[in-house]
C-alpha cells in the first residue's frame, strides 16, 4: 500500500472500494436504527423479514415495525439511489465533456426539472395526484436536455462549447421562469419551492422507489458500460475521433444517460448540491482518472455521501429537518479540499 | 428566529428523552381509557384544551403557543410534518387542518395505522363553534361542546352589536429580519376579527382576493388604514413602534401619521377559540380610544 501510493500518488481502487462499501453498509444500518422513534435492531430485521415472508407472527412493537418499513427504508433506498445517480451522472459528464467543471446541471437537467416542479407547485394542477410533481420534474429535466441538444446541433454535429453555452442560456431562462413562479406563489407553495431547491428525501415512499429505481438502475448500468468510451472522449473530441470513436453518437448516448440518471434523482429529492460536481473529483483524486475505477467508485461514494447527509438532515435538529443539499456540501467540501491540497503539494499542480 | 428554533428543538429533544428512555414499552394504545392526541395546529390545540381534553394531548406542533400546552413536547412544524417525530410520542390520534402537510407524511401516518382527523380551519366568528363541535364529535364529548358553545355564542351575541366605527384597519403580517411584509385580506382570520370589532378590513376594502398579499408601499398608501393591527412577534421583529412607522409608505397613511398601531398576541389573533370574543371587544375599545385620542 505504501509502495503503491509513493509510486502513483493514488490509492488502490480495490481498497477504496472496500472502504466505501463498509461505510455504505454502516450508514444504511445506522440510518435504519436512528430517529425520533426508538427502534431496536430486532425491530428492523423483523420488519424486513416479515415483508419478505421469512417470519410470521406479530411484532413486539407494531408501530416500530410499520415505521421502519413505511418511513425509514424507502427513504434509505432512495438516498442510495439519488446519491449514486447524481455522482455517476457527474462523472460521465466530466469525462465526456473533457471538462472538470461539468456537472449534470450544465445541460439544464436540474433547472428544467425545477421549473416544471415549480409550475406544478404554484398552479396546483395535478392530474396524476401526488405523482404529478415527480413526473413533471422528470419530464422537465429530460425536455430541457432535449432542447439544449437540439438548439446546439448544427449540420448533424454538436460542439461541447456550444452545448455548454446553450445550456447556460436554457438555465437562465429556467431561472427566470422559477423566479416568476416564486413571485406568483402563496405562502404554502413558496415553502414547497424552497424545500425543493435545497433537496429533501422526507417524502420518500416505496412507490417512488419502484418508479425511479428501475430507470436509475438502467442509467447506472449504461454508464458503467461506457468506461472505455469516456476514457477516450476525455482526451478531447479530435483525439477520440482519431482512435475510431463515433463522437456524435457517443455524445447522444452520454446526454441520454446523464439526463435519465439526473432527472430521476431530482424528481424524488429536489436539487441536491455538490454531489454531481465534486464526488467524481474526489474519487479521481483518490484513484486516478481511469473511468473503469471512477464510475463504480462514484456510484458508491455518491451513495455514501447522500445517505450520510440524509441521516444527519433528519436527526441533527430533530424534529426539524435540515435541507439535504446543505449537508452534502458540508460533508463533501472538506474531503474535496483536503484531497486537492494533498495532491497539489505532491505534484505541484491542481489535477 | 433561528436561535429560537434551535432552542425549541433542544427543548423538545429534552422533552422526548423520557419517552426514548421507556421506548421499549410495546403498547401504543390508549392509557386510562383515553386517547393519546397529537395536535398539529394552534387552533385545534386550543379547542382540545377548552373541551377539557388537554390531559390526553401528548404532543403539539411548533405553532401551538397556548399557555396551557407549553409543557407539551413540540413534535413537528405544521407545514413540514415529520412523521417519525410525531410517532415518537406514541399518539393514537392526530388532529390537523386542511393546510397541514405534506400529504405524504399524513398518508404515511395513516398507513402505519394512526387515526388522522382533518378538522377545517376556523377563520370566522361562526367557525369558532363549528370547529369546536367537530373536535367534540371526534372524542364523543358533544355535551361539553354544547355547554361551551352556549357560552361562546352568548359572548358573541354580546359583541354582535358593536357600532360600526367607520375605521379602516389593516392587518400586517411582519417578519422584520426575513423581509416578509404581508397585508391581510379576505379569509386571513384577522379580517373577521376586525369586522366583528366594528372596523373595516383595509385589505378587503381595496379589493384584495388572497388571504395574504405581499405589501408594496403603494398598496399600503392606497389602503389608507386609519389603524394598523400587527401581531406581537411581528411588532417585536421590526423593533417596535418606530420600526412599523418606518415601513415604506406607512408615513403616508392616516395610521402612520397619527401613530395608531395596535398589537395582538399571535396565538390569540389566529386561535378562534373561547378567548376570541374578548379579543374582539378589546380591539373595539382600543380602536375607539386611539381614534378619540388623535381625531380622524
Amino acid at each position: 500500500m505504501k509502495v503503491r501510493r509513493a509510486r502513483s500518488g493514488v490509492f488502490d481502487p480495490r481498497i477504496v472500494g472496500t472502504v466505501l462499501v463498509v461505510l455504505l453498509i454502516a450508514t444504511v444500518f445506522v440510518s435504519a436504527l436512528v430517529g425520533a422513534y426508538n427502534v431496536s435492531p430486532g425491530d428492523v430485521l423483523g420488519s424486513i423479514a416479515r415483508r419478505l415472508g421469512l417470519t410470521s407472527g406479530t411484532p413486539s412493537d407494531r408501530t416500530a415495525d410499520e415505521l421502519v418499513w413505511v418511513i425509514r427504508l424507502p427513504r434509505i433506498v432512495l438516498g442510495v439511489v439519488v446519491g449514486a445517480c447524481l455522482a455517476t451522472a457527474g462523472a460521465v459528464m466530466q469525462g465526456a465533456f473533457a471538462n472538470p467543471l461539468s456537472e449534470p446541471g450544465i445541460i439544464g437537467v436540474s433547472s428544467g426539472a425545477m421549473s416544471a416542479a415549480a409550475l406544478q407547485i404554484v398552479t396546483g394542477f395535478s392530474p396524476l395526484g401526488i405523482w404529478t410533481l415527480p413526473v413533471a420534474a422528470f419530464l422537465g429535466g429530460l425536455a430541457a436536455v432535449a432542447v439544449v441538444y437540439t438548439i446546439a446541433r448544427h449540420d448533424g454535429r454538436t460542439e461541447i462549447l456550444t452545448l455548454v453555452l446553450m445550456g447556460i442560456a436554457i438555465n437562465a431562462l429556467a431561472g427566470a421562469a422559477i423566479g416568476l413562479l416564486a413571485f406568483m406563489s402563496d405562502d404554502a407553495s413558496l415553502r414547497s419551492l424552497t424545500s425543493w431547491t435545497l433537496g429533501s428525501l422526507a417524502q420518500s415512499t416505496w412507490e417512488k422507489v419502484l418508479i425511479v429505481g428501475p430507470i436509475a438502475v438502467v442509467g447506472l448500468i449504461a454508464a458503467l458500460m461506457m468506461a472505455r468510451t469516456l476514457d477516450l472522449l476525455s482526451l478531447g473530441d479530435r483525439a477520440a475521433r482519431h482512435v475510431g470513436i463515433d463522437v456524435e453518437r457517443s455524445r447522444i448516448k452520454v446526454l441520454l444517460v446523464v439526463a435519465l440518471m439526473a432527472a430521476s434523482a431530482v424528481s424524488v429529492s429536489g436539487i441536491v448540491l455538490f454531489v454531481g460536481l465534486l464526488v467524481p473529483h474526489v474519487v479521481r483524486l483518490f484513484v486516478g482518472p481511469q473511468h473503469r475505477h471512477v464510475l463504480p467508485l462514484s456510484v458508491l461514494f455518491g451513495a455514501v455521501i447522500v445517505s450520510l447527509a440524509d441521516l444527519m438532515a433528519r436527526t441533527v435538529l430533530e424534529p426539524a429537518e435540515l435541507p439535504l443539499g446543505v449537508l452534502t456540501s458540508i460533508l463533501g467540501a472538506p474531503v474535496f479540499i483536503w484531497q486537492l491540497r494533498r495532491l497539489r503539494s505532491r505534484h505541484g499542480g491542481w489535477v | 428566529m433561528t436561535v429560537r428554533r434551535l432552542a425549541l428543538a433542544a427543548i423538545s429533544a429534552v422533552g422526548l428523552l423520557p419517552l426514548v428512555a421507556c421506548g421499549s414499552q410495546s403498547d401504543a394504545t390508549s392509557f386510562d381509557g383515553g386517547e393519546r392526541i397529537v395536535s398539529l395546529t394552534d387552533g385545534l390545540t386550543e379547542s382540545l384544551f377548552s373541551l377539557g381534553l388537554g390531559d390526553q394531548v401528548v404532543g403539539r406542533d411548533i405553532s401551538s403557543t397556548l399557555q396551557e400546552a407549553s409543557d407539551l413536547p413540540i413534535v413537528t412544524n405544521d407545514h413540514e410534518v415529520n412523521p417519525e417525530a410525531v410517532l415518537a410520542v406514541r399518539p393514537t390520534i392526530i388532529l390537523a387542518d386542511e393546510d397541514t402537510g405534506p400529504e405524504t407524511a399524513l398518508d404515511q401516518l395513516r398507513e402505519i395505522g394512526i387515526r388522522v382527523e382533518i378538522v377545517p380551519k376556523a377563520v370566522t366568528m361562526d367557525g369558532i363553534v363549528t370547529r369546536l363541535r367537530a373536535v367534540a364529535r371526534i372524542f364523543d364529548v358533544d355535551d361539553r361542546a354544547e355547554r361551551l358553545a352556549d357560552r361562546i355564542e352568548s359572548d358573541l351575541a354580546s359583541i354582535s352589536n358593536l357600532p360600526d366605527q367607520g375605521v379602516r384597519v389593516a392587518f400586517l403580517y411582519l417578519r422584520g429580519p426575513a423581509g416578509v411584509y404581508l397585508i391581510g385580506g379576505p379569509g386571513s382570520g384577522p379580517d373577521s376579527v376586525i369586522e366583528a370589532a366594528g372596523g373595516t378590513d383595509a385589505g378587503t376594502a381595496i379589493g384584495l382576493s388572497a388571504a395574504f398579499t405581499p405589501l408594496t408601499p403603494e398598496a399600503i398608501v392606497e389602503a389608507a388604514p386609519d389603524v394598523i393591527l400587527v401581531t406581537t412577534t411581528g411588532y417585536d421583529s421590526v423593533s417596535g413602534l418606530d420600526g412599523v412607522l418606518a415601513l415604506a409608505g406607512m408615513g403616508q397613511t392616516p395610521a402612520g401619521r397619527n401613530r395608531r398601531i395596535i398589537t395582538a398576541e399571535d396565538g390569540l389573533l389566529f386561535s378562534f377559540g373561547p378567548r376570541t370574543p374578548e379579543l374582539v371587544r378589546n380591539l373595539h375599545d382600543e380602536i375607539a380610544r386611539l381614534m378619540s385620542d388623535t381625531g380622524s
